[in-house]
């Protein structure tokens, strides 16, 4: 029993780092209409952002602000450089998977022989070890929680309160209107892809933390349990993503703790399936996957 | 050029056509984002394998894997077709039925890097990580496979394979059943208007996709013998994708033209690059294998750019009778 509950702990940190990097991806996909499937590279390539410079004698606190920085400015660019021109030019959605399937391929080769094939990992205390029954969660485990925590809050008060969160829902239910109401669309995509791209960037920091180590591979398996937790939540709702994000998390590790480690990611595609078969349109949204693509 | 090399480069480049017919029928004629095509070539592969090999105690039993039949060859490659196809169904009901046509797409994609998963690590069942080694090649119990003769014997089986896909293909993409599949491609709700199901078009399609990509599975491994998780990782597709994008979406032309020019025409160039040395050492290891994938990517992109039709478009179909011609 002490082992589910040690599981639990752990569970509390997977769905904090899951919650920042499908929130993200769900808030891309949702305001933009763009399935980014190029998530994964660019979280992995923040992670190496801040190893670098974790190597270079910075904290890696200081690495997480670089990696949203440096994941924002990516984010944005590949955005403009690339996927706006082609939406521009009327391609379709799947088109638009396609490509950024292209991208992503690109980012991970183009990585590669800079960071090498071998498992990387930062160089951080991670702080005592602060105990509670049976869950024991280090300094920097209850930093990522606080962390997530507090962006969830932000997020939300974000959506909420301010004229940029309502713009970017407006602009999400339908942009034509949006546009004819006044809202500088274009304006507000552009700060989605930034937001959106920082919380890419500080998941892949976080996620890197949180595990020991971490290898160019990892792209396509984060890339797969955002996938799921967003689903799960019904694409493009970022509340739908934090429960998702929650569910995925505390379930892939109390089966690695019931069953094995090693299948995590087959535990996460399983409830993707059960999803996709029982309830296309996830937890939260109304039509989501079942409306036609444009 | 010797025998060997070129028995290789046209083996393989049967291989590609085939599996890019199949994709072509699905991702070409039928609007189906099938990322995970390689998987079903993948089990195709294995199905054939494990049908024409010794059980796992044979050979000091220094590999695991399930089955064993010895069966002779035209069954393990009908086998390798049998499983593409009954994999499809499973798949195919839990993805087609539904879900919106990009939901489709990642959901075979993350099928597909979470099958190679399950595979490496259940070491047991289809050999693990290490795979599958010593693949009987076909007809290898009557003729010597060393040998030049059995080398062309193998293109020539290739190469009726080839034919037989593309004899199929074609009946296809030329039917009512093939003209259905392109008004669901171009519009899906106004062919379900005029009463045509799209789920069991896409069903039926992706079967057939299945069972020729499983085929081209069972060619492959009996050629070369080993069959492992690492031969078929999910960017294997997106290179067959790259070939339809090419060489032109919606007509078997185009994807014969396609898998030539792709999967053939580019590892060839780079296999030619990696064997001269002053090119093959430049910078640090792996970068030429790398920036092959780079190239890859490109090629996606700036095909989708410049020319989305491909090399060779898929004509433009006009019915002869129509009162009002149509000049777009």
């Amino acid at each position: 029993m002490d082992l589910f509950v040690a599981a639990f702990g752990f569970g509390l940190v997977s769905m904090s780092v899951i919650a920042i990097a499908a929130v993200g991806f769900t808030m891309q996909f949702g305001i933009t209409n763009m399935i980014n499937l190029a998530y994964g590279e660019v979280m992995i390539s923040s992670a190496y952002v801040a190893y670098y410079l974790n190597r270079a004698g910075f904290t890696i606190w200081f690495g997480m602000v670089a990696g949203a920085l440096f994941g924002a400015v990516f984010s944005f660019l590949l955005n403009r450089i690339l996927y706006a021109p082609f939406l521009r030019k009327g391609t379709s959605h799947l088109g638009m998977v396609i490509v950024s399937l292209a991208v992503s391929l690109m980012i991970a080769n183009l990585l590669l022989p800079i960071v090498g094939y071998f498992p990387v990992s930062y160089q951080e205390d991670p702080g005592r070890l602060i105990r509670w029954g049976s869950i024991a969660l280090t300094r920097d485990q209850f930093i990522i929680i606080g962390i997530a925590v507090v962006l969830m809050l932000a997020i939300h008060a974000l959506l909420t309160y301010t004229r940029l969160g309502k713009a970017m829902r407006a602009t999400a239910a339908n942009p034509t209107l949006a546009r004819n109401c006044g809202i500088p669309t274009q304006r507000v995509i552009d700060a989605v892809w930034l937001i959106t791209g920082a919380l890419c960037g500080l998941a892949g920091v976080v996620a890197a933390l949180d595990s020991d180590s971490f290898a160019i591979a990892n792209g396509a398996t984060f890339l797969i349990t955002v996938l799921a937790a967003a689903v799960l939540g019904g694409a493009g709702q970022p509340y739908g993503a934090m429960i998702g994000a929650v569910l995925i998390g505390m379930i892939t590790e109390l089966s690695a703790a019931a069953w094995s480690p090693q299948y995590k990611e087959v535990v996460a595609f399983g409830i993707l399936v059960l999803v996709m078969v029982l309830r296309p349109q996830g937890l939260l949204a109304k039509r989501g996957a079942l409306a036609a693509a444009g | 050029m010797n025998t060997y090399y070129a028995v290789n480069l046209l083996v393989y480049a049967g291989v590609d056509i085939i599996a890019c017919l199949a994709l072509n029928l699905q991702f070409g004629v039928s609007g189906i984002v099938n990322f995970s095509f390689i998987v079903f070539q993948a089990v195709g592969a294995y199905a054939a394998a494990v049908l024409s090999m010794p059980p796992d105690t044979a050979n000091g039993g220094f590999q695991h894997y399930i089955g064993g039949y010895e069966l002779p060859f035209p069954i393990p490659w009908l086998g390798g077709a049998i499983a593409g196809g009954l994999l499809a169904i499973p798949v195919g009901f839990v993805v087609l039925r539904k879900l919106r046509s990009d939901y489709q797409a990642i959901a075979l994609l993350v099928l597909s890097v979470i099958a190679n998963a399950v595979i490496t690590n259940a070491d047991k069942f289809l050999g693990g990580a290490a795979g599958i080694a010593l693949v009987p090649p076909p007809l290898s119990d009557r003729i010597d496979p060393n040998t030049e003769s059995y080398q062309y014997l193998y293109v020539g089986i290739t190469a009726v394979c080839v034919v037989i896909a593309l004899v199929v293909a074609n009946r296809i993409v030329n039917s009512p059943y093939g003209r259905s599949l392109r008004a669901m491609r171009e519009r899906e709700l106004a062919a379900t208007a005029i009463g045509k199901n799209p789920v069991q078009l896409k069903m039926t399609i992706f079967i057939v996709g299945g069972l020729i990509a499983g085929l081209s599975g069972g060619i492959l491994v009996g050629f070369i013998q080993v069959w492992a998780p690492s031969v078929w990782l999910y960017p294997e597709t997106i290179i067959l994708f790259a070939a339809i994008i090419v060489g032109g979406r919606g007509n078997n032309i185009g994807a014969i033209l396609g898998a030539l020019l792709v999967p053939v025409g580019f590892e060839e160039i780079t296999r030619f690059l990696n064997n001269s040395p002053s090119i093959a050492n430049l910078g640090p290891p792996g970068l030429i294998p790398a920036l092959q994938w780079v190239a890859i990517g490109l090629l996606i992109i700036g095909f989708l750019w410049f020319r989305p039709e491909g090399v060779r478009p898929e004509s433009r179909r006009v019915f002869e009778g129509a009162p009002v011609r149509e000049d777009r």
